[in-house]
């Protein structure tokens, strides 16, 4: 009897080892073979660069996993694995997470190794990745905003396509005017698609001064955004649909929204759902508050090297390279439509391509030519995630009247606070 | 004393005999659920302290009991707790006590078609949870559904993802859900109810609906008792529903259940807290099932 318990321990002992050396993806010894390096992301297009590297790349051999919910629950999944110690060597993170990730502690410092090509990318995607000069991964692609519009209707119903906010709300109500039916833009409620109005405005959320954040999402220069969009829901001149909405998308075909201020890649989600409108839709810079000539992100992000990795340096390698090897960074445009954050990668021919559902404008070169012109000084905090839900659910209550933007930013600014001080950050006023 | 000898080498064989068939289940119940609970219930005592822009990662130091101060004092997660109080209070009494129709009327004597009607029942609970959620989130989005436009076209203007009508939106997928699985479970303690009773009462002159309220409902106690703690600690650990008309109804918050907004927590990297809120989670559904069970066994003696 007791030998056989002992044996049954020991047999469910050894099937528990097994179990657990499933998840810690990158063993084995630095001597002999080639290395393993696991890399975690969702974007289309990282599998087949990855592809296109261990080709080339007997040395080191990247094994992709796609985490096919990505976004938050990708970021959940990789802090608690993390946690458990099985985290992979790299990971896709956004740069509005990067700040969250390194409060966590699950980044690793590479700055030595990326330091010989550090010149290849422009200064401020660095700040995305670290914090005084450190980083902790490579950024991989930006996410300028621009203004996507239905040439057609606009043509039409002969309104000038806007260049200042002043402008567009002018626009707004011709639009309504041409047709009592349309509008021309629907509502920005998603929190990280409204940070990018924000930070084109340069009004921040999140600061340093000297050793401790600073959090200023209900600053003055936030509430003039904020009424902004809350004058023009109040007058009727925009729609609010739920953010990545079907009822928007068929909106967007229908011709009953004729336009979409957003990221570069807004672009594949107009593409990719409103079918029925294609050849209709042209990109114009966004349009500008007053006469500053600065734009807003909404994205973007970067592979970055986590704590635990054991071949941090091939891993660096294998992330310099997907994001500035021409073959890489061509594949990546095509399938995930981004916009690349390397100088090299920003010179890729791909990007001159004419797009046929844009009419055959080559729309990439429009966001390479705004691309300079995002403010270089935004920060993100590192407790994005509570500060976007807390946003997001106050900007949720906008279009059935339960709040105003004005109500959703102190929200969030209340809740930031208090999730940095029950963290244990230090805030300083 | 050789009495007592035997007795124990009697229990020595009963347990050897019986090692091999609660053997997989112990191990399972220690592995996936003792141990992840213990580690929970012990997380909940810690807090991470950091220094600065507590950018070089944190430790992790005692805490104590704040994170339960913490819990008692946020109001987003009593909310939470209060939402599914209200939930689970309107829609367990209608779900069951359709359940317990349902299954009465296929249980008597005069039903046809009574297996087609048992799977019938049975089939929404064999759609996955989130599937359902997502298809009446088209029947509710306000855009999308067809049943806001019938009652438009009929001059009547009704919104299904309003910060009032969604507790009751929510219930209806759970009725709608879980009905019929409640319905089988219902049904099958009837069917074991012996003939010859009923019989017996049929010849005392009880029939009918007053056979099936006198003699049949008393006599599936057990088995109601069963779907009614099932279905409080299902309300309880409301998930699936909410998340999934999210999209619908934005103005859904995301601590909209305790499970939630212990997700949220956790999305934040409170770990800790995280645990503590799902602990007082547990412990809430744990004194519930209790109550329950205590209640009913006190009204079975009197």
């Amino acid at each position: 009897m007791v030998k056989r318990t002992a044996r049954l321990i020991a047999a469910a002992v050894a099937a528990g080892v097994a179990l657990a050396g499933c998840g810690s993806g990158d063993a084995g010894t630095q001597a002999s073979g080639p290395v393993d390096v696991t890399f975690w992301g969702w974007a289309a297009g990282y599998d087949k660069s990855v592809a296109l590297w261990n080709e080339s790349h007997p040395d080191i051999h990247v094994k992709y996993e796609a985490l096919p919910s990505g976004g938050q629950t990708g970021y959940d999944k990789m802090l608690t694995a993390a946690k458990a110690g099985t985290a992979p060597c790299l990971a896709q993170v956004g740069y509005e997470t990067f700040s969250t990730f390194l409060a966590a502690g699950v980044l690793q410092d590479v700055s030595q190794y990326v330091k010989p090509q550090r010149s290849e990318f422009p200064d401020w995607v660095w700040n995305n990745v670290g914090v005084n000069g450190a980083a902790y991964g490579v950024p991989v692609d930006t996410a300028p905003m621009a203004m996507f519009y239905r040439a057609d209707l606009f043509k039409s119903a002969n309104i000038a396509i806007p260049k200042t906010w002043d402008e567009f709300a002018t626009a707004a109500a011709a639009v309504k005017a041409a047709n009592p039916q349309a509008r021309i833009m629907n509502l920005p409620t998603d929190p990280y698609l409204y940070s990018g109005f924000a930070w084109q405005h340069g009004a921040s959320w999140f600061g340093v001064k000297g050793d401790s954040w600073t959090v200023s999402i209900d600053s003055a220069a936030n509430a003039e955004v904020g009424q902004y969009w809350q004058g023009l829901f109040t007058q009727g001149l925009v729609t609010s649909y739920p953010a990545f909405d079907a009822a928007l998308y068929s909106a967007w075909s229908k011709g009953e929204v004729w336009s979409e201020v957003g990221p570069v890649w807004s672009a594949s989600l107009i593409r990719d759902n409103a079918g029925d409108s294609a050849g209709k839709w042209s990109v114009a810079p966004m349009p500008r508050w007053g006469t500053t000539d600065a734009v807003g992100n909404s994205g973007g992000s970067s592979t970055a090297v986590m704590k635990g990795c054991k071949y941090p340096k091939q891993a660096t390698e294998f992330a310099l390279w997907m994001s500035t090897n021409d073959q890489s960074v061509s594949n990546l445009i095509a399938s995930a439509a981004i916009l690349p954050a390397s100088k090299s990668g920003l010179a890729n021919a791909a990007l001159d391509k004419p797009e046929s559902y844009y009419g055959g404008q080559a729309i990439y070169q429009l966001f390479r030519d705004e691309a300079p012109k995002v403010n270089p000084n935004w920060q993100w905090g590192p407790v994005m995630s509570a500060t976007a839900a807390s946003l997001g659910d106050g900007l949720g209550k906008v279009p059935t009247k339960g709040g105003t933007y004005q109500d959703a930013l102190s929200g969030a600014q209340k809740s930031t606070l208090s999730a940095l001080q029950a963290q244990g950050f230090s805030v300083s006023k | 004393m050789s009495h007592v000898t035997i007795r124990r080498r009697g229990r020595a064989r009963e347990l050897r005999r019986a090692a091999p068939f609660v053997l997989p289940f112990l191990v399972l119940f220690v592995v996936v659920y003792l141990i992840p609970a213990g580690y929970s219930i012990a997380q909940s005592f810690f807090a991470v302290k950091r220094s600065g822009l507590g950018l070089g990662g944190a430790e992790t130091v005692f805490a104590g009991l704040d994170n339960y101060t913490r819990v008692f004092g946020d109001g987003e997660f009593l909310g939470s707790l209060g939402r599914v109080a209200f939930i689970g209070v309107i829609q367990v009494p209608v779900m069951l006590g359709i359940a317990l129709i349902l299954a009465l009327l296929i249980d008597s004597s005069v039903a046809t078609g009574r297996k087609f009607f048992r799977v019938a029942y049975f089939l929404p609970y064999g759609l996955p949870g989130v599937i359902a959620a997502l298809v009446w989130s088209f029947l509710y989005a306000p855009t999308l559904s067809p049943i806001t436009r019938l009652f438009a076209s009929m001059g009547i203007h009704v919104s299904f993802v309003t910060d009032g009508a969604l507790p009751f939106s929510i219930a209806n997928i759970l009725t709608w859900a879980w009905t019929g699985y409640n319905t089988i479970l219902i049904f099958s303690a009837l069917q074991a109810i012996p003939e010859e009773t009923m019989e017996a009462a049929a010849l005392d002159g009880c029939s009918g609906w007053k056979a099936a309220l006198l003699i049949k409902v008393p006599l599936i106690r057990p088995a109601l008792l069963l779907t009614l703690v099932f279905s409080i600690i299902g309300t309880a650990q409301l998930y699936n529903e909410p998340v999934t008309m999210k999209a619908v109804a934005p103005n859904l918050a995301s601590t909209y259940t305790p499970i939630m907004a212990a997700l949220r927590s956790l999305s934040a990297n409170d770990f800790n807290y995280a645990a503590a809120q799902s602990v007082v989670l547990g412990a809430v559904i744990c004194v519930l099932s209790v109550l329950v069970f205590r209640a009913s066994a006190r009204s079975v003696d009197s």
